[in-house]
C-alpha cells in the first residue's frame, strides 16, 4: 500500500505492528495483527468495542506485554535488545523507546499535582534532560497552537474535559515523538468538545506528522486517515484507504459496523 | 562465659566474671504471665465501659441534645490529644486533692475508659452520620417509636459497619495500656523491665512480652473476624 | 486553686523546656520517620520478595507491639548488642522506627488506591524506577495521605509522653517534677493538657491548610 515516497530515511515505516498476538486469561484481545505506519501518514484504527483496539495501542509501547508478536518502532524492536526477541530490554532501554512516542489517552491522564504547563514540561525536562528554558518555551508554543496559554498556571482539575485532552495532546509533543499514539482520545469527551480537538488532530495530521488514532470519530478518519484499519474481535478484518473503505466496505462486519455508526 | 542450656522451663545460671548473676526463672516467667493478665484484665475493663459510653455519648451528639453539644465535644476533643501517661497521672494525682481517694487499680481504669470513650464516641459518631436516612424514615412512616428504630434496624447494622474501627481502637488502648505503670501497677511491660534489671538480660523478657502483645492483639484480630462472621449469617 | 496555677505559671519556664522537648522530639521523629516510610512503602510495593518479606515483618512487627516497649528494647536491651544511646536518642530512636512503620502503611495503603492512569502516563512518556517514584507516584500519594500522616503525627505527640518513664525531659515528665515539688498536680497536669491540646490543635490547623492546598491538586 506505501511506496517509496511514504518510506523513512533509512526506508523502513516509522511504526510497525507484526503478528501482534494478546491473551488475558482465555480471553484472545489480540490475534495476529499486523499493520504499519509510515512516516507523515495518518492510520486509524476502527471497530466496535471490546475489538481490541486499545489493547493494541497498549501493546505498541509495551504498557502491555504481548504475548506474541513484534513491535518495531524505526529499525529499534520495542521491548527486546535485539531483533530477534531473545533479549528483553532494561526498563531504562523501553523507557528510552517510550520516549520516542508520544501517547494521548482516552482519559487525558494527566499529572493532578502539576499545573498545565508543568505537566508539558515534566517530561521534556526529567526523562529527555532538556534545560528548563527550552522546555518552557516550547510548552508555551505548544498552549499557543491548542488555543491554552492563558491556562498554563491552572491545575488540571479547573478544566474541562476537551481542555485536558488538548493538553494531554500538547504534553506528548513537546516530546517531539517519532509517532504519536491516540487512544480514542475523544471517547470520555462531551459531544461539544469534541470539535476542538479534532481540529486540533485534523492540524497535526495536516502538518505531517506521523499518527496512529484508534477511534470512534467515522467523519474524522474518513477525512483525515491516510489508511483505515478495521479490527472485530482481535483480528484485522479490512485494511484499505478511506475512500474504499466508507465507500464500498469489502466484508459484512465492516458493512454491519458502518450501519451502526453511520456517518452523516 | 557461656550461656546455660534451657532445662525444663529454667534457663541455667550463666556466669560473669566469676559472680553469678540469676538468668530468667519460672517464677520470672509467671511474673510476665501474671502481667499480661493484669494488662488484659484492665484494658477489657476499660472496653467494657468505654464502649457502650461511647454510643452513649454518641447518641447525645447525633440527636444534637443541646447542652450535650459542647460538653461531649470539648471532652472528646481534650481526652483525644491527651496522651495516656499525662491522664493517667492527672487522675491519681489531683483526684485525691480534691478528696477522692483512688488506689491504683481504680486510677487504671479510670484514666483507660476516660481515654477510650472518648475514641469510641468518635467511630460511632460517624458510623451513626454515615447510616443512610431512609431506612430511618421508612421505620418512622411505620409508626416505629424512636427506642425501637434504633435498636432493632439502626443498631444491629451501625454496629456491624464499626466493627473493625471499635477492634482497631482496642487494640490501640491495648498498645496504650503500659502508661498504667505510672500510676504503679505492673502490667507485663513493667513486669519485663523488673526482671530484665533484675538479671542483666533484658532481652529475652521483652521477647516474651512482644510475643504476648502479639498474641492478645491475634486473640482480639480473631474475635473480631468471627464477629463478623456470625452477623454475616443472617 | 487559683494560687496552684500562679505556682505553675511561675515555673512556667520548666513547663515550656519540656514543651520545647517534646515538640523536638515530635517534629524530628516525624520527619525522619516519613523519610524512611517512604523508602519502605517503595520496599513494600516491590516485585522483589528479598525486598517485601522483611519489610513487611518489619511494618507488623511495629504495629503490633506497644511504643514503649520498643522504646525499652532501644533503651535497655541494645546496649548488650552494642548500642548504647541515651534515653533521650533512644527516645528518638523508637519513635523513628516505630513511626516508619506506621507510615510506610499508610503510603502502602494510598498508593494501593491510586488510579492506575497517571502512573500509566508516567511510563507512557518514559519515566521508571526510582524518577517515576519520586516524580510522579510519591507527590500524588503523599497530597492524599496529608489527613492520615496528621492522625500519625499526633500518635507521635502523644506517644513522646511515654518517654517520661525512662526519663526524658519532656513535657509530661517537666508537669510530674512541677507537680512532685509544689504538690500542685490538678493545674500541672491541667497545664500540660492544654499544651498538648494546643500542639495537636496546631498540626489539625496544618491538615486543614495543607488539604486545601491538596483538593485542587488532585
Amino acid at each position: 500500500m506505501t511506496d517509496a515516497a511514504d518510506r523513512d530515511e533509512d526506508g523502513l515505516p516509522t511504526l510497525r505492528v507484526l503478528g501482534l498476538t494478546k491473551t488475558f486469561g482465555d480471553n484472545i484481545v489480540l490475534d495476529g495483527v499486523s499493520l504499519s505506519v509510515s512516516k507523515g501518514k495518518t492510520v486509524c484504527v476502527l471497530g466496535p468495542s471490546g475489538s481490541g483496539k486499545s489493547t493494541l495501542l497498549r501493546c505498541v509501547n509495551w504498557l502491555e506485554r504481548p504475548d506474541q508478536g513484534a513491535i518495531f518502532l524505526g529499525s529499534t524492536r520495542v521491548g527486546f535488545r535485539n531483533a530477534g526477541g531473545g533479549i528483553l530490554m532494561t526498563a531504562r532501554e523501553l523507557a528510552q523507546v517510550r520516549a520516542r512516542m508520544g501517547m494521548v489517552f482516552q482519559h487525558f491522564n494527566l499529572w493532578p499535582h502539576l499545573t498545565v504547563l508543568e505537566n508539558i514540561i515534566e517530561a521534556p525536562m526529567h526523562v529527555l534532560r532538556r534545560p528548563r528554558e527550552k522546555a518552557v518555551h516550547t510548552a508555551e508554543t505548544l498552549l499557543k497552537r491548542v488555543g491554552l496559554i492563558d491556562k498554563r498556571n491552572d491545575f488540571p482539575s479547573r478544566l474541562s474535559g476537551g481542555q485536558k485532552q488538548r493538553v494531554g495532546i500538547a504534553r506528548a509533543l513537546a516530546m517531539e515523538p517519532e509517532v504519536l499514539l491516540f487512544d480514542e482520545p475523544t471517547s470520555a469527551l462531551d459531544p461539544e468538545t469534541v470539535g476542538e480537538v479534532i481540529a486540533v488532530m485534523r492540524t497535526l495530521s495536516a502538518e505531517g506528522r506521523t499518527m496512529l488514532v484508534v477511534t470512534h470519530e467515522m467523519q474524522f478518519a474518513r477525512e483525515t486517515a491516510n489508511e483505515i484499519v478495521f479490527i472485530d474481535r482481535g483480528r484485522i478484518v479490512e485494511k484499505s484507504a478511506p475512500q474504499l473503505f466508507f465507500a464500498s466496505p469489502q466484508t459484512e462486519r465492516a458493512r454491519q459496523f458502518l450501519q451502526r455508526y453511520s456517518v452523516r | 562465659m557461656g550461656a546455660g542450656v534451657l532445662k525444663g522451663g529454667e534457663w541455667a545460671i550463666r556466669r560473669t566474671g566469676g559472680s553469678v548473676i540469676p538468668a530468667m526463672t519460672s517464677a520470672d516467667f509467671i511474673s510476665l504471665l501474671q502481667g499480661a493478665a493484669v494488662t488484659v484484665a484492665l484494658s477489657l475493663a476499660g472496653i467494657v465501659i468505654g464502649v457502650p459510653l461511647g454510643l452513649s455519648l454518641a447518641i447525645l451528639l447525633w440527636r444534637r441534645v443541646p447542652l450535650a453539644q459542647l460538653i461531649v465535644k470539648t471532652y472528646v476533643s481534650l481526652i483525644r490529644a491527651t496522651p495516656l501517661v499525662t491522664l493517667g497521672l492527672l487522675i491519681y494525682f489531683a483526684l485525691p486533692a480534691i478528696g477522692l481517694q483512688i488506689g491504683p487499680v481504680t486510677a487504671a481504669i479510670l484514666t483507660l475508659a476516660i481515654n477510650t470513650t472518648a475514641f469510641n464516641c468518635e467511630i460511632w459518631r460517624a458510623g451513626l452520620t454515615d447510616f443512610p436516612k431512609d431506612q430511618i424514615e421508612s421505620a418512622q412512616a411505620f409508626g416505629m417509636s424512636w427506642p425501637h428504630t434504633f435498636r432493632r434496624i439502626m443498631l444491629p447494622q451501625v454496629a456491624r459497619t464499626c466493627l473493625p474501627a471499635l477492634v482497631n481502637e482496642m487494640t490501640l488502648l491495648l498498645k496504650g495500656s503500659p502508661a498504667i505503670a505510672v500510676v504503679g501497677i505492673v502490667d507485663v511491660t513493667r513486669a519485663a523491665v523488673r526482671i530484665g534489671a533484675n538479671t542483666y538480660e533484658p532481652l529475652p523478657p521483652f521477647l516474651l512480652a512482644t510475643a504476648l502483645y502479639a498474641a492478645i492483639v491475634f486473640v482480639f484480630v480473631r474475635a473480631q473476624r468471627w464477629l463478623e462472621g456470625s452477623s454475616k449469617a443472617r | 486553686m487559683i494560687r496552684d496555677f500562679s505556682i505553675v505559671l511561675e515555673n512556667m519556664d520548666r513547663l515550656l523546656v519540656g514543651l520545647m522537648n517534646t515538640v523536638l522530639l515530635s517534629t524530628t521523629g516525624i520527619f525522619l520517620s516519613l523519610l524512611i516510610g517512604v523508602a519502605f512503602a517503595a520496599a513494600l510495593m516491590s516485585e522483589n520478595r528479598v525486598v517485601v518479606r522483611p519489610t513487611r515483618a518489619l511494618v507488623d512487627t511495629m504495629r503490633c507491639i506497644p511504643f514503649l516497649l520498643l522504646a525499652y528494647l532501644v533503651y535497655y536491651a541494645l546496649p548488650s548488642l552494642g548500642l548504647n544511646f541515651d534515653n533521650w536518642t533512644s527516645g528518638l530512636v523508637a519513635i523513628v522506627i516505630y513511626n516508619a512503620g506506621y507510615m510506610a502503611e499508610i503510603l502502602r495503603g494510598v498508593w494501593a488506591q491510586l488510579p492506575r492512569e497517571s502512573i500509566d502516563a508516567g511510563s507512557a512518556f518514559g519515566f521508571y524506577g526510582r524518577n517515576l517514584y519520586l516524580r510522579i507516584i510519591l507527590p500524588q500519594v503523599v497530597l492524599a495521605a496529608i489527613p492520615m500522616i496528621g492522625n500519625q503525627s499526633i500518635q507521635v505527640i502523644k506517644d513522646t509522653a511515654f518517654l517520661m518513664i525512662i526519663a526524658v525531659p519532656e513535657l509530661t515528665h517537666a508537669a510530674s517534677s512541677i507537680q512532685s515539688k509544689y504538690y500542685v498536680p490538678f493545674a500541672a497536669f491541667i497545664s500540660a493538657v492544654a499544651l498538648y491540646w494546643a500542639m495537636c490543635s496546631v498540626i489539625e490547623a496544618g491538615v486543614r491548610r495543607v488539604e486545601r492546598i491538596a483538593q485542587v491538586r488532585r
